[in-house]
C-alpha cells in the first residue's frame, strides 16, 4: 500500500516536472526572441505581454 | 514629477514630516548590475559541476547545461516581479500572495539561501587555494626546490590539508567582511565590474586554450542523461537510498532518475535572485535594461559555468577528476590543457586568483544580502527592534551581522571543509527560495491588479480570466525539484527544515510581542507626527526657501551638528532642514520601500530628539526623509532639489572630514547638470567646525603664485597697447594655453612635472591614478560659512 503511494507520488512528480519542462522550453523559446529583437532594437513594436 | 501632498491626518499641532517615497538613488549601467549579479552567479561555476558529478556521475555536465537553460526562465520570472511596482520588502509582498505563515517560510528559505552562500564560497575558494599550493609544492619537490631535510621531516612532498586550509581561509574571509560591515564599509559596483572584467578574460582563455587542447589532444565524450547513465551515489539518494536499493531507483523510475539528477545540478543557477536586488538601481529605461541585463547574466552564466562543466569533464581524465579536483575542477582542467607544465600552473594560478575574488565577493554579498533581508522583516515587525539598533559608533545593525556570521562560522567549521556537504545543503535554500518567489509571483498574477511592466510568456486568456502557462511551468519545474530534492537530500532537509523551523520561530515570536508594542508606538506616532508623503523631495512641499541649511542626521546619540547649526544659522534667514536618508542598499533593495518603512520607529525615535534639539533653542526645523542608495548621493540630490546653501553634517567615526568633503564631492559630480554649488560643514563633537565648498569655485593661490601673476601683468602691461589688460585676463590667456597643451601631445609632460613638484597631493584614501578629486576645497577651519546666494 505504501509503495504504491510511493508510486502514484513519484508519478505525479514526474508529470509536474515534464509538463513544466515542456511549458519552460517555450517560455525559454519565446523569451529567446524578445530577447532577440531587444538586442536588435525593434523591442518597442512587440508590448503584447505587458498588461 | 511631484505628487499631491497625501497628509495622513490634518491635525495642525502635530510635527509634519515629509516622507519622500521616491528613492535617490545613483544609477547604475545594466553592464554594471549584470557585473554585480554574476559574482553572484558565476561563482557557483567553481563548485557546481564537482558536487552534481559526485552525486549523479560522469554525465553531470549536461545536467548543469539544462539548469542554465532553465535560469532563463527563472530569470523571466524575476524579471517580472521587478517590473511590479509593488512597495514593501520580500516578507510583505511575499505575505501579500500566500499570506503570513507561508510568508515566513519563504524568508526563512531565502535566509538559508544567503547565509550558506558564506560558507560554501568562502570554502570552495579555500579549496583552490589549497589545491595551488600543494600543487605548487609537488612541482617544486619534483624539481628538487624543497630542501631534502624538509622533504623527510614530512615524509615526502609537504603538503597542505586541503579541508583544513579551507576552512581557515573562509574564517579568516568571513571574519574580515564581517568587520568591513560592521563598519558599514560597502564594495561598489566599480570593483564588481572590474571583478568580472578579469573573469571574462580567464573566460576566454579557458575556452580558447582548451578548443587547442582538444584539437591537439582529443576528447573523451560527456555520457548523455539518460538514466542508464546516471550514477547515484549512497549520499545522493538520500532518505530513498535507505528504502530502495542503490541503483535500482532510477532504472524503476528513468524519469524520476533525471529529475533527481536535475535537483542535484540546480545550484548552478545559485545566484539569480541577485537580479531583483539590483533592479531598482537600474538606470533609465529600467525595464529595457533590466532584461538587457538579464540577457547578459544568463548568456555570461550559460557560456561560463555551463561550457566549463562540459570542457572539465571532457578534459580531465576520470582517475583524477573526482578524486583530485572534484572540489577544484576549473584548476584541474587549467592543468589539463595543452601545452608546457610552467604555463599551465600559471594559468591555474590566474584561475585561482579569479576564483579568489569571485568567491570571497560572494562571501560578502552573503553578509549583506542577509543583512538587508532582516533588517526589511525587522521593519516589518517580524524581527524584534533589538536585532536593528545601530552600533553606537558606526551605525549599522551590528546585531544583525553579528548573527549573520555567527551562524556563517558555525556552518564553516562544521561543514570541516567539505564543499559537497554544503553544496548539498545550500541547494535547499536555493531551489525553495525560487519555488516561493515563483508561487508568489503566480499568486498575484490573479491577486494584484496593479501595474506590471512586463509577464512571463505565453499567456492565455479563456472566458475573460489569463491563464499564465508559462510561470505556471516554470513554478511546476521548480515544485518538483524542490520536493524531490526534499527526499534526496537528507543532509539538506535536515539543516534546512531545522533552520527554516527555527527562524519561523523567531519571527512568529516577534511577530506577537511587537503587535502590541507597534500598536502603541503607532499612536504615539500619530499623536505627534504628521506624516506627508511626497513622491519627490521639493522646496514647496517643506515650505522652505532658497538658501536654507540641510541637516542630515542618522544616530540619535549624535545630533551635536545639529545643535551646531541652530546655534549658528538664524531661521529668520535661513530655514533649517533636518533630513534623514533611509538607506536601503543592494541586498534588501528589491521593492521600494512603503511609507510606514521609511518612517519606521527608528525614525521616529530620531525625529523626536531632533524636534527636543530643536525646542531647546527655541527654533523651528523642517523634517524629512527620503528613501535613498546611498548617503551621499542623496545629500546632495536633497541639497540640489531643495536650493541649499549649506549642509551640516557630524564629523563621521569612519572618515575624516577630507574624505566625507570627498566623498560627497563625488556625488556632487555624478548628479546631472543643472546643479549649484553649497558650503559643507564638517562638525566636530567638540562643536569646532571644518568648511569645505563644494562644486567649482575659486581656488586659494599661494601668495608666490599671485607674485608671479603680478609680476607678469606689470611685464605685460608695459607693452603698447597693453596698458589696459587685467590680471584674470593673463589668468585666461594662461589656462587656456595650458588645457591647450594638456589635452595634446604634452599632457605626460604636464603630469610628470606636477607630479615632481609634489603638486598632485591627494586627498586621505586617494590612491594615485583614480579618478581624479571631486571639486572641492577647503576653507579656513572653523570659520562661519561664506554663503553664496
Amino acid at each position: 500500500m505504501i509503495s504504491l503511494l510511493g508510486v502514484i507520488l513519484v508519478r505525479i512528480l514526474e508529470g509536474m516536472f515534464v509538463v513544466g519542462l515542456a511549458g519552460s522550453t517555450v517560455v525559454l523559446l519565446v523569451t529567446f526572441v524578445e530577447d532577440a529583437e531587444l538586442l536588435l532594437g525593434r523591442e518597442e513594436s512587440h508590448h503584447s505581454q505587458a498588461s | 514629477m511631484s505628487t499631491p501632498l497625501q497628509p495622513v491626518n490634518n491635525s495642525s499641532n502635530r510635527v509634519r514630516i515629509v516622507v519622500a517615497t521616491s528613492v535617490m538613488l545613483t544609477f547604475i549601467s545594466y553592464w554594471r548590475a549584470a557585473a554585480i549579479v554574476l559574482n553572484d552567479l558565476a561563482s557557483s561555476a567553481f563548485y557546481a559541476c564537482g558536487i552534481a558529478e559526485q552525486a549523479i556521475g560522469k554525465s553531470a555536465p549536461w545536467f548543469i547545461v539544462g539548469v542554465m537553460l532553465f535560469s532563463f526562465t527563472v530569470r523571466a520570472v524575476y524579471v517580472e516581479s521587478c517590473s511590479m511596482f509593488v512597495r514593501g520588502g520580500v516578507y510583505k509582498v511575499v505575505k501579500e500572495a500566500l499570506g503570513g505563515t507561508l510568508a515566513k517560510l519563504s524568508v526563512s528559505a531565502l535566509m538559508f539561501d544567503y547565509i550558506l552562500t558564506g560558507p560554501i564560497s568562502g570554502v570552495s575558494a579555500g579549496q583552490y587555494i589549497a589545491g595551488l599550493l600543494n600543487e605548487v609544492m609537488v612541482t617544486a619537490d619534483a624539481h628538487g626546490w624543497i630542501p631534502r631535510a624538509v622533504h623527510n621531516l614530512f615524509n615526502g612532498t609537504p603538503q597542505f590539508s586541503v579541508n583544513g586550509t579551507s576552512v581557515a581561509f573562509a574564517l579568516a574571509v568571513t571574519v574580515y567582511y564581517w568587520w568591513e560591515n560592521i563598519k558599514g564599509i560597502h564594495e561598489s559596483s566599480e570593483k564588481a565590474l572590474r571583478v568580472m572584467q578579469i573573469t571574462t578574460v580567464m573566460v576566454v582563455v579557458l575556452l580558447a586554450w582548451s578548443a587547442i587542447t582538444i584539437v591537439k589532444t582529443g576528447y573523451q565524450s560527456v555520457p548523455l542523461p539518460t538514466p542508464q547513465n546516471l550514477h547515484f551515489s549512497k549520499e545522493s539518494l538520500g532518505f530513498l537510498g535507505h528504502t530502495f536499493p542503490e541503483q535500482s531507483l532510477a532504472r524503476m523510475f528513468g524519469l524520476l532518475g533525471i529529475l533527481i539528477a536535475f535537483g542535484h545540478s540546480v545550484l548552478a543557477m545559485s545566484g539569480e535572485e541577485s537580479l531583483a536586488q539590483v533592479n531598482r538601481e537600474l538606470a533609465h529605461p529600467k525595464l529595457k535594461n533590466l532584461k538587457r541585463a538579464a540577457i547578459v547574466i544568463a548568456i555570461y552564466s550559460f557560456v561560463f559555468t555551463g561550457l566549463s562543466a562540459l570542457l572539465a569533464v571532457m578534459l580531465i581524465p576520470d582517475g583524477v577528476r573526482v578524486p583530485v579536483y572534484k572540489d577544484n575542477l576549473i584548476a584541474g582542467l587549467a592543468m589539463h590543457m595543452y601545452g608546457p607544465e610552467l604555463l599551465r600552473l600559471i594559468f591555474r594560478g590566474f584561475v585561482v586568483v579569479v576564483g579568489f575574488l569571485i568567491l570571497s565577493g560572494a562571501v560578502n554579498t552573503a553578509i549583506i544580502g542577509s543583512n538587508g533581508v532582516l533588517n526589511r522583516v525587522s521593519e516589518d515587525g517580524v524581527l524584534a527592534d533589538w536585532f536593528r539598533l545601530p552600533h553606537r559608533r558606526y551605525g549599522t545593525s551590528h546585531r544583525i551581522i553579528n548573527m549573520v556570521v555567527g551562524l556563517q562560522i558555525l556552518t564553516i567549521l562544521a561543514s570541516r571543509g567539505d564543499v559537497y556537504l554544503l553544496g548539498e545543503a545550500y541547494a535547499f535554500g536555493v531551489i525553495w527560495s525560487f519555488t516561493f518567489n515563483s508561487l508568489a509571483m503566480l499568486v498575484l498574477r490573479f491577486r494584484y491588479k496593479g501595474e506590471r511592466g512586463w509577464k512571463v510568456p505565453p499567456n492565455i486568456t479563456i472566458a475573460g480570466t489569463e491563464i499564465p502557462i508559462g510561470l505556471a511551468s516554470v513554478f511546476l519545474v521548480l515544485l518538483s525539484t524542490a520536493l524531490v530534492n526534499l527526499a534526496t537530500k537528507s543532509v539538506a532537509t535536515v539543516a534546512g527544515v531545522s533552520f527554516s523551523v527555527v527562524f519561523f520561530l523567531i519571527f512568529t515570536v516577534s511577530e506577537r510581542v511587537n503587535r502590541k508594542k507597534y500598536a502603541l508606538a503607532k499612536q504615539q506616532m500619530k499623536d505627534h507626527f504628521q506624516l506627508l508623503q511626497s513622491d519627490t523631495v521639493e522646496r514647496e512641499t517643506l515650505r522652505i526657501r532658497p538658501g536654507n541649511v540641510l541637516v542630515p542626521v542618522r544616530d540619535y546619540n549624535t545630533l551635536s551638528h545639529l545643535r551646531w547649526a541652530l546655534e549658528k544659522f538664524d531661521i529668520q534667514d535661513q530655514d533649517v532642514v533636518v533630513m534623514s536618508a533611509r538607506i536601503s542598499r543592494f541586498g534588501s533593495a528589491a521593492y521600494d520601500l512603503s511609507p510606514d518603512q521609511i518612517f519606521s520607529d527608528y525614525e521616529q525615535t530620531l525625529f523626536t530628539r531632533a524636534v527636543s534639539v530643536a525646542e531647546s533653542f527655541g527654533k523651528k526645523v523642517s523634517l524629512l526623509v527620503v528613501p535613498a542608495g546611498d548617503v551621499w548621493s542623496a545629500i546632495v540630490q536633497t541639497a540640489k532639489n531643495l536650493e541649499s546653501s549649506a549642509v551640516v553634517i557630524g564629523e563621521s567615526s569612519k572618515m575624516i572630514p577630507e574624505e566625507q568633503a570627498f566623498a560627497l564631492g563625488q556625488a556632487w559630480e555624478a548628479l546631472p547638470e543643472p546643479k549649484r554649488q553649497f558650503v559643507l560643514q564638517v562638525v566636530h563633537p567638540n562643536a569646532h567646525a571644518e568648511t569645505f565648498r563644494i562644486g567649482p569655485h575659486t581656488p586659494t593661490m599661494k601668495d608666490e603664485d599671485i607674485l608671479l601673476l603680478h609680476r607678469l601683468w606689470l611685464s605685460i602691461t608695459r607693452e603698447p597697447g597693453l596698458e589696459n589688460v587685467h590680471h584674470h585676463e593673463i589668468l585666461t590667456e594662461a589656462l587656456t594655453r595650458f588645457a591647450r597643451e594638456y589635452g595634446a601631445r604634452e599632457r605626460d609632460d604636464i603630469l610628470k612635472e606636477l607630479k615632481r613638484a609634489g603638486t598632485s597631493s591627494r586627498l586621505p584614501g586617494v590612491a594615485p591614478g583614480t579618478s581624479p578629486p571631486p571639486l572641492v576645497r577647503k576653507e579656513g577651519g572653523g570659520s562661519f560659512p561664506e554663503h553664496e546666494s
